[in-house]
């Protein structure tokens, strides 16, 4: 990259392939190594492997199980309300000139605002058990999906549309055949968008609030001062996180079949 | 002059990409260009000719084969080796002025001394006016004839040139084979010219190397400087059309074998 | 018409208006959601008070001090795993492994090493903006053509000349892109670090106002942290637009 590629005695490409395959490995290694030499305390970063022996026991003990289950309960429920809620929206707006006279500047407002800020609001309305959670979670994440699924439907390729009127379909079936599957991948890309924004939602609200679920354990952890339980939530957390976003992009790789060969 | 101009001596050179096998790309490439000749380099796409124009410009690494320009090998890029390229490369964020202006800031030149040069140079390209423009805002041409004076402003001996009229329309590159022609006659340079374009090789060239497929080796050097020694009339004279015939039938069979081997 | 501003923001009008008649009219719960006149004035005894300022200033400071460091280290960063192989073949597979895990996840272990005042506020609002800001930066830079730096090098610019006058203005667009990103972010942490814990900035007010049952003031700076987060996307922009002037 700077202009003149250097040579190293080991062949470049197998040295490259080497690093790159063995640089995670080599941190957690660093990581175990340096914490078993007490380089800080055992409080301040337990090792490695005392943090997967946790985490290991918490999940044979059902205590991890009990927390995600209710992690996964709130996110999916605010995920799938703010899911239904802005793909109308989305969608009607970019059909009903009146509707979208309404929400734009709510949604041109609203967009870059941290809705976090509205939690205790919430707390007030819905109590300081799921609802408000929930409610949280909605309102945070129907943003990305709104405007998602505005752009995807306002933007189906007109020619597409034409063809359709020139062969006379009528305005239901242009919708729901030719409009909404040609706007699917924009709308998923949004879906795939406000997944772990609903993740992270939950997450903040359980350290907030506290009680059960991983947010939650995580603070009380840290309350009492408990590191490796700490540790282990941070684990717990980023496994889940990957696994939903595996999990999108999987469902995306089926629904939008017919999409596989423009390159998405 | 023994010692003067450039050397190439049996250049080799592999491609080596992270993922997937080495392709040799040249295979001992020896040619010499004499001070102030113009020499093309026609070949198919893929035979490793901007390859080694790279290599000239010192832009790669030399593995195998050396290249010497005036008797010094090539180590690294240089003001020496100016270099034109078909993508214009022009920093879009700079203006007209300010990216002809680039090359001379590097040379540390007076201040007064670097906006007149500069000056100098965008009316020589025709673009007076058009100096506080920034790339985004011109045509293909306007934006070459800008890297061609960025590049001309540091006078360098030799000018390597990488297909820069390609991205051009047939007939702003006719004006531009004009142009370079006459900047070429106000201020003579060794010039490497790569080149798919038969006709243009044949028009600009003094001499024309032919490269085969990949790997890439020199298959013939063709004379093309007119008869008459002035290219005033060249494209209409039976002589340029016989050259770009023999060299076409040369550069044919290489053109197939190069399609057979990518397909 | 339609271009025009008000027009196009009254529906704004009209969602005030109706927030300051449903409470009035006991629409909705006026203990619940206490009208906008009421919220508007408490929000001026507030700033009357100092409240307002004290702990504004203190999330300004966090707020700063977190964005900024991460912006400056995700650039150097960035840009130095795209200028060297080695340094990008160690970092990228850690920045790919990191990439989806929620950054707020980290608040618990900033608050174990810190503590509960600014600087694991700070610390946690540098770490959650540094990825976007890494991931822009190494982008911005390695999407820089090679054909920009070989002229350059031929123009006779050295190394430092090419990482300085090429590589970070060829990268500045997907910088900017990705900071506009991580100002986004950057508020969000602050608020809920300041939720959390602490017994300083407008997060803290926030739940102080809630807990306290001072709805009306509660309201009040819910809408100014909003409204802050508001202004400062729409300066960036008017900034990121200005600086990319030659992009047209």
């Amino acid at each position: 990259m700077a202009g003149v590629e250097k040579k190293s005695f080991l062949s470049p490409v197998w040295k490259r392939r080497l690093l790159r395959s063995s640089s995670v490995i080599l941190l957690a290694v660093a990581w175990e190594w340096g914490a078993r030499m007490h380089f800080v305390s055992d409080f301040l970063l337990p090792s490695l492997s005392t943090v997967l022996e946790r985490l290991w026991n918490d999940t044979i003990s059902g205590e991890i199980l009990v927390a995600l289950g209710l992690t996964m309960v709130r996110t999916f429920a605010g995920f799938t309300m703010a899911a239904f809620a802005g793909i109308i929206i989305g969608v009607t707006i970019a059909r009903v000139s009146l509707v979208r006279w309404f929400f734009d500047p709510i949604v041109s407002v609203g967009n870059p605002l941290p809705k976090i800020a509205f939690l205790p609001i919430f707390i007030l309305w819905f109590g300081v058990f799921d609802w408000s959670k929930i409610a949280m979670v909605a309102f945070s994440s129907v943003f990305p999906v709104v405007v998602a699924t505005w752009a995807a439907t306002e933007n189906v390729d007109k020619y597409l549309v034409w063809s359709a009127e020139s062969l006379g379909v009528d305005r239901r079936a242009l919708l729901w055949q030719i409009i909404l599957p040609s706007a699917m991948p924009g709308v998923f890309t949004g879906l795939q968008i406000a997944l772990p924004i609903s993740l992270i939602v939950v997450i903040i609200c359980e350290m907030t609030m506290g009680g059960e679920g991983l947010g939650g354990s995580m603070m009380t952890s840290m309350r009492f001062a408990d590191s490796p339980g700490v540790f282990s939530g941070i684990v717990a957390i980023a496994i889940i996180g990957s696994v939903l976003v595996k999990l999108m992009e999987i469902v995306r790789r089926r629904l939008l079949i017919w999409h596989a060969e423009t390159a998405h | 002059m023994a010692g003067s101009g450039i050397v190439f001596g049996a250049v080799t050179h592999t491609y080596r990409p992270l993922r997937g096998r080495p392709v040799l790309a040249l295979d001992g490439v020896s040619l010499e260009v004499k001070e102030r000749e113009f020499v093309a380099l026609l070949g198919p796409s893929g035979c490793g000719k901007s390859t080694l124009l790279y290599l000239l410009g010192g832009f790669l690494p030399i593995e195998s084969g050396s290249i010497t320009v005036n008797s010094k090998p090539v180590t690294q890029p240089g003001p020496d080796r100016g270099i034109v390229f078909q993508n214009y490369s022009l920093f879009p964020w700079k203006t007209v002025k300010q990216n002809v202006l680039y090359g001379l800031e590097k040379q540390r030149m007076p201040k007064a001394e670097r906006e007149r040069r500069a000056q100098e140079l965008i009316e020589l390209v025709h673009l007076k006016g058009f100096e506080d423009s920034y790339p985004s805002q011109l045509s293909g041409g306007m934006k070459q004839r800008v890297a061609i004076a960025r590049t001309l402003a540091i006078d360098p001996e030799t000018l390597l040139m990488d297909e820069p009229f390609g991205a051009l329309d047939a007939q702003t590159r006719t004006l531009m084979h004009e142009e370079l022609l006459a900047i070429m006659q106000r201020s003579p340079k060794t010039v490497v010219f790569v080149t798919h374009d038969v006709r243009e090789a044949v028009y600009l060239a003094d001499r024309v190397a032919v490269m085969t497929a990949r790997p890439g080796r020199i298959k013939e050097i063709v004379d093309t400087r007119p008869a008459s020694g002035s290219r005033a009339n060249y494209l209409q004279a039976p002589e340029f059309t016989a050259k770009v015939d023999y060299l076409w039938n040369l550069v044919r069979d290489e053109a197939i074998r190069a399609q057979e081997d990518h397909g | 018409m339609k271009d025009n501003i008000f027009i196009r923001y009254l529906p704004l009008v009209l969602l005030a208006i109706l927030w300051e008649i449903a409470p009035r009219v006991h629409f909705v719960d006026p203990s619940e959601l206490p009208p906008l006149s009421a919220v508007a004035a408490a929000w001026w005894s507030l700033l009357l008070d100092g409240d307002l300022w004290t702990n504004g200033i203190s999330s300004l400071i966090n707020w700063s001090f977190g964005l900024g460091s991460s912006i400056i280290i995700g650039i150097a960063l960035g840009v130095m795993m795209a200028w060297s192989t080695t340094i990008d073949d160690i970092a990228s597979p850690l920045v790919k492994a990191l990439y989806p895990m929620p950054k707020s996840a980290l608040i618990p272990v900033m608050i174990l090493w810190l503590g509960l005042g600014a600087g694991s506020k700070i610390a946690s609002i540098a770490l959650s903006c540094l990825l976007p800001v890494i991931i822009s930066a190494y982008n911005g830079a390695r999407g820089v053509d090679q054909t920009l730096i070989w002229s350059a090098r031929a123009c006779g610019a050295s190394n430092r000349n090419v990482l300085w006058e090429v590589i970070l203005p060829g990268a500045l667009p997907d910088i900017l892109a990705g900071i506009r990103n991580a100002v986004a972010i950057s508020f969000i942490v602050l608020v809920a670090s300041e939720l959390l814990v602490g017994q300083k900035g407008l997060g803290y007010l926030i739940s102080f106002l809630g807990e306290g049952g001072v709805y009306d003031a509660m309201f009040a700076v819910v809408i100014t942290v909003s409204a802050l987060g508001f202004f400062a996307d729409r300066a960036y922009l008017y900034f990121m637009r200005r600086t990319l002037v030659w992009r047209e």
